[in-house]
C-alpha cells in the first residue's frame, strides 16, 4: 500500500503528541532559566519535587502500591542534612549520605510489616508513618526546634566550592533531575521493571512466574524512599531553612496532585506534573486564599475525568491495528 | 516521676474524648461497609458540627438546641454532596480504592479551606450544654459536658444497633456490607444505600463536633486530627464493625491519657498513631477481630 | 519415571473437605488431564501443588524436591509453572511484554542492573525479547505483539498466558481449565498448541471439563469427585469405569448408560 506523501502517519502524530508534555515543561524550564527572577525559585522547588514524584511513580505507578507517607523519608534525609550541616559543619554531600541511610533503614524497618498489608490498610499505615515523622520533628524541640525549624543552611556545594546563584542551583539541579529520570526509563525498562509491573498487574501470576512479589514490592519501597530522601536533602540546602511543615500534609497532597496531573506510570508525568502545578500558585497569586482550594477541586475533577493525566495523552491517537 | 494521682481524673477525660473518637470510627465503619472505601472528609464532618452550630447560635442566634438540630442536617447534606459529586463519579468509572480515598482527602481539604474562607481562622466554642458545676463522684469531678458526651453516645450507639439489626434499611445496608450483588439483586437500592451511609456517617461526625466543641474549641483545621483518631478508633475496634469501633474510641482515648500523663502533653499524638501502627501490624482485624 | 508425585493430600476449608486424601502420580510423559465434575476439588489441588494453599495433610514431591508448602515463587523456580481459571494477565502491559515478564526466571539482573544498564544486560535483553518473540510466533500471537494484554479476545489471552507461562521453561505446565469461555475453534487451536507442548519436551498436566479437549489430547486420566480420586488409567480405560460415569452422569444416568 502506497502512503500518500501529504498525510502523516498516525504514528508520527501519536510521537509529537507523546513528546508535547516534555516540550511544554522543558520549555517552561529554560524560560526560568533565561530570564531568571522569581520563576527560577518556583522552578527549582518544581525540580526537586520531580525527583520526589519520581520516586513515588515507581512505588505507586511501577509497582502498583499505596503510600501516602514518602514525605517521612523526605524529612528524615532532610533533616539529618540540616543538623549535620548546620550543628555539626559536615559537608552537604556527606550529611545526605547519612540521611540516606537514615532513610533507607527506617524504610526497611517500616516496610517489612507494612508491605504485607493490602489496599487501604496499607494506604493508612504509610500514612500514619509520615504524621508520626512530622509530630516528632515538631516535638523533639532539642534536635529540630519544633516549629521555628532550623535556618542557616549551607547552599549546596563540595569541598567549599558552594552553587549560591539562582541560575546554578536551577542548573544543578536540571542535572539532578535528569538523572533520575533517566534512571526511573532504565528501572522501567528492565528485568526489575518488568517484575514490578507484574507485581502491579496480579500479583498471585507474577508469584506463579517465580517473582517474589514481597522481595519486590519491598525494593521498590527503598528505591523511592531513597528518592524521597534526596529531595528531602535538596530542599534544605536550596531554600536554606527546614521546618515541619515543609514535609507535611501538605506535601503528601501536592505530590498526589503532580503524579496525577502527570500521568502516573509515565517517566514524563512527574516532571510535567510538577512543573505545570508549581505554577499554578503562580497564576493564582492573587488569590493566596483560594490556593488549597483550588487544589483540592482540581484534583478531584483530575482523579475522575482524567485518572491517566497529561502525559498519557498520546493514547488518545488509536494506534493503528494490524490486521 | 509522673504523677500517677492524676491517672484516674484523666483516664475519665480519656472516657469521654474517646466516646468522641468511637462515634467518628463508627462514622468510618458505616462508609466502609456500604462502600469499601475510607472516606477522609469524616474529620470534616466534625468540625462542620461544631462550626454551623456556632455560626447559628452567634450569628443568628437561633438557641442551643436548634442550632445543633440545624447543624446535624446541614451536615448528613453535605455528606451526600460529597458521595454524590465525588464519591459516585469514580465509582461507576470503576476507580481503585486509593483514588477514592485520595479524592476524599482532596474534599476535606476544600471544606476545610472553603470554611476558613467563610468565617476565618478564629477557633470557636460553644457554650456547655447544662450550666452546672461537676459533680463528685467516687472522688472524681464528673463535668456535666462529660456526662453528656457519654450519655449521647451510649444511646446513640444502641439506637444504631437497634437500627442496623430490626429496622429493614438497616438490614438494607448490612446486606450491601456483606454482599452488594447479591442485595441488588434483592432489589435493594445501592446507590441509595451508599448515599443514606453517608448521610449517617457525616451525622455521627457532626454529632461528635457537636458535643466536643464546648470542651475543646473548632477551628477550620481540626478535621483531620479527628479524622485519624477516629480512624485508628475504627481499626483497632476491628474495621466493620460499629460496636467495635466504639470500643476502639474508648481503649485510644485511654491510651491517650496515660500517655499524656506518662510522657507529657506532646506526645498525645504520636501516642494515637503509634496504636496505630501497632494495630495495622500485629493485628489489622482489631481487638473483636473482622466482620468480612 | 514421576515427574510429580502427591501422596495422601488433603485440604479443608473449614468444615469442607476440598481434596480428600489423594495419591496421584504424574508420569513423566505425554499429557495428563484432571477431570471430573464442578467442585470436585480440581482447582484446590492444583493450588496445593502450585504453593497458593498449603496442604492440612500429605506431600508433594516434585522432580524429586518435597515442595509441600513452599511458596509459589519458590515452587516456579523448581520448574512447575502453571495457568490460572480465570485467566490473570497483565492487563495494561502488552502481550509482548508479558512474555518478557515470564522470561524472569532464567535470567538475571536487579536494581543495580537496571540502572547500569552494562552492555551485558542488554545483550540479555535482546536474547529476552527474541525468545518472547518465538514464543508469540509459537502460540500465533505474533500479530498482537504490541496490543495490551487486556484487548485481546479471550480466546487469544488464553493463549498468551500459556505462552507466557512457557517462557519460564518449566519441566511440568499446570493448565487450569483452558478451554473454558472458548468456542470450538479456539478449542482445537488450544488442543494442537497443548499436543505441540507436549510434543516439545515440557509436560502438561491440565483441568478440563471438556470432554472432546481431554480424549483428544490426555495420554493419562485421573478422576476426582468430591475430593477423592476415583479412577486413574488411559482415556479409554477411564472412560468404561463405572465410577466415573456414575459421577458424571448420576447413579439412574449410569444404569441408562
Amino acid at each position: 500500500m502506497t502512503k500518500s506523501p501529504r498525510t502523516i502517519s498516525p504514528e508520527a502524530w501519536r510521537r509529537s503528541i507523546g513528546a508535547l508534555p516534555w516540550l511544554a515543561a522543558g520549555g517552561v524550564l529554560a524560560y526560568a532559566f533565561v530570564f531568571g527572577g522569581y520563576l527560577t525559585t518556583v522552578m527549582s522547588f518544581a525540580l526537586i519535587y520531580v525527583i520526589f514524584v519520581t520516586g513515588l511513580n515507581i512505588f505507586m505507578g511501577f509497582a502498583g502500591q499505596v503510600s501516602f507517607g514518602h514525605n517521612a523519608f523526605a524529612a528524615l534525609s532532610g533533616y539529618t542534612s540540616a543538623v549535620l550541616t548546620t550543628s555539626y559543619a559536615w559537608e552537604p554531600l556527606a550529611a545526605f549520605g547519612a540521611g540516606l541511610a537514615l532513610a533507607l533503614a527506617c524504610a526497611l524497618v517500616i516496610g517489612y510489616p507494612t508491605l504485607r498489608l493490602r489496599g487501604h490498610y496499607l494506604a493508612m499505615a504509610t500514612l500514619a508513618v509520615g504524621l508520626i515523622v512530622y509530630e516528632v520533628a515538631v516535638e523533639w524541640k532539642a534536635l529540630t526546634q519544633g516549629y521555628m525549624g532550623i535556618s542557616g543552611i549551607p547552599p549546596l556545594g563540595i569541598a567549599g566550592l558552594e552553587v549560591t546563584s539562582e541560575r546554578g542551583q536551577l542548573a544543578l539541579l536540571a542535572i539532578v533531575v535528569a538523572l533520575v529520570l533517566g534512571a526511573a526509563w532504565r528501572i522501567r525498562e528492565s528485568r526489575f521493571g518488568r517484575a514490578l509491573a507484574a507485581v502491579a498487574g496480579s500479583e498471585d501470576a507474577a508469584r506463579a512466574l517465580g517473582i517474589s512479589a514481597a522481595h519486590y514490592k519491598l525494593t521498590a519501597f527503598l528505591a523511592s524512599a531513597a528518592f524521597a530522601a534526596l529531595a528531602g536533602s535538596l530542599f534544605v540546602h536550596v531554600v536554606g531553612f527546614v521546618s515541619p511543615e515543609v514535609y507535611g500534609l501538605h506535601m503528601v497532597v501536592l505530590s498526589f496532585t503532580m503524579l496525577y496531573v502527570g500521568g502516573i506510570g509515565t517517566i514524563a508525568g512527574p516532571f510535567v506534573g510538577a512543573i505545570l502545578v508549581s505554577l499554578l500558585p503562580e497564576l493564582l497569586r492573587r488569590f493566596k486564599d483560594y490556593q488549597d482550594l483550588v487544589y483540592g477541586v482540581a484534583l478531584i475533577l483530575l482523579l475522575i475525568y482524567a485518572p491517566k493525566g497529561l502525559s498519557a495523552m498520546k493514547g488518545l491517537v488509536r494506534k493503528p491495528v494490524p490486521r | 516521676m509522673p504523677d500517677l494521682s492524676y491517672l484516674p481524673q484523666i483516664a475519665l477525660s480519656g472516657v469521654g474524648i474517646g466516646c468522641i473518637y468511637g462515634l467518628i470510627g463508627i462514622g468510618f465503619c458505616v462508609i466502609y461497609n456500604a462502600s469499601g472505601i475510607v472516606n477522609f472528609a469524616q474529620g470534616a464532618f466534625v468540625m462542620l458540627g461544631g462550626m454551623i452550630t456556632h455560626t447559628a447560635l452567634h450569628r443568628y442566634g437561633v438557641p442551643l438546641i436548634l442550632s445543633a438540630v440545624i447543624a446535624f442536617a446541614a451536615v448528613a447534606v453535605i455528606g451526600i454532596a460529597i458521595e454524590c459529586l465525588v464519591v459516585r463519579p469514580l465509582w461507576t468509572r470503576g476507580a481503585a480504592m486509593f483514588v477514592m480515598i485520595l479524592a476524599t482527602l482532596a474534599a476535606q481539604i476544600v471544606i476545610e479551606r472553603a470554611t476558613l474562607i467563610a468565617v476565618g481562622d478564629q477557633p470557636r466554642t460553644l457554650p456547655a450544654f447544662t450550666d452546672r458545676p461537676p459533680l463528685m463522684i467516687a472522688g472524681l469531678a464528673v463535668n456535666t459536658q462529660f456526662l453528656w458526651i457519654f450519655v449521647t453516645s451510649l444511646v446513640t450507639v444502641g439506637l444504631l444497633a437497634l437500627f442496623f439489626k430490626a429496622t429493614i434499611i438497616g438490614k438494607a445496608m448490612r446486606a450491601c456490607a456483606i454482599n452488594r450483588e447479591a442485595a441488588a439483586l434483592q432489589g435493594i437500592r445501592v446507590s441509595r444505600m451508599l448515599a443514606l451511609s453517608f448521610a449517617l456517617s457525616a451525622g455521627l461526625g457532626a454529632l461528635a463536633g457537636i458535643l466536643i466543641t464546648p470542651t475543646q474549641y473548632t477551628a477550620f483545621n481540626v478535621g483531620v486530627p479527628y479524622a485519624i483518631s477516629g480512624f485508628i478508633a475504627a481499626i483497632v475496634g476491628g474495621f466493620g464493625r460499629p460496636l467495635g469501633a466504639f470500643f476502639g474510641g474508648i481503649m485510644l482515648g485511654l491510651a491517650q491519657a496515660v500517655a499524656i500523663v506518662v510522657f507529657g502533653a506532646g506526645f498525645k499524638n504520636v501516642a494515637a498513631l503509634s496504636v496505630l501502627l501497632l494495630f495495622l501490624f500485629l493485628r489489622p482485624s482489631g481487638i473483636l477481630g473482622s466482620s468480612k | 519415571m514421576t515427574l510429580l508425585a502427591l501422596s495422601n493430600v488433603t485440604k479443608r476449608f473449614g468444615g469442607l473437605v476440598a481434596v480428600d486424601n489423594v495419591t496421584v502420580s504424574v508420569p513423566e510423559s505425554g499429557v495428563t488431564a484432571v477431570i471430573g465434575p464442578n467442585g470436585a476439588g480440581k482447582t484446590t489441588l492444583f493450588n496445593v501443588i502450585s504453593g497458593f494453599a498449603a496442604p492440612d495433610r500429605g506431600r508433594v514431591v516434585f522432580g524429586g524436591v518435597d515442595i509441600t508448602g513452599l511458596p509459589p515463587e519458590r515452587i516456579a523456580a523448581q520448574g512447575l509453572a502453571r495457568t490460572f481459571q480465570l485467566v490473570q494477565l497483565f492487563g495494561a502491559l502488552s502481550a509482548f511484554e508479558n512474555i518478557k515478564a515470564g522470561c524472569h526466571l532464567h535470567t538475571r539482573g536487579g536494581l543495580m542492573a537496571a540502572l547500569l544498564r552494562l552492555p551485558h544486560t542488554r545483550h540479555r535483553e535482546r536474547e529476552v525479547e527474541e525468545e518472547a518473540r518465538r514464543l508469540l510466533a509459537f502460540v500465533g500471537l505474533s500479530g498482537n505483539a504490541d496490543i495490551p494484554a487486556a484487548n485481546l479476545p479471550y480466546g487469544r489471552q488464553r493463549l498468551l498466558e500459556i505462552a507466557r507461562a512457557l517462557a519460564t521453561r518449566p519441566k511440568l505446565l499446570l493448565l487450569d481449565e483452558p478451554a473454558a469461555g472458548l468456542n470450538s475453534a479456539e478449542t482445537t487451536r488450544l488442543s494442537d498448541t497443548i499436543r505441540k507442548i507436549a510434543g516439545g519436551g515440557a509436560k502438561v498436566l491440565l483441568i478440563e471439563h471438556d470432554m472432546k479437549l481431554v480424549m483428544s489430547t490426555a495420554d493419562h486420566i485421573v478422576v476426582l469427585d468430591f475430593g477423592r480420586k476415583i479412577a486413574e488409567g488411559a482415556p479409554d480405560e477411564v472412560r468404561r469405569d463405572p465410577a466415573v460415569v456414575a459421577a458424571y452422569l448420576g447413579v439412574s444416568g449410569a444404569q441408562r448408560a
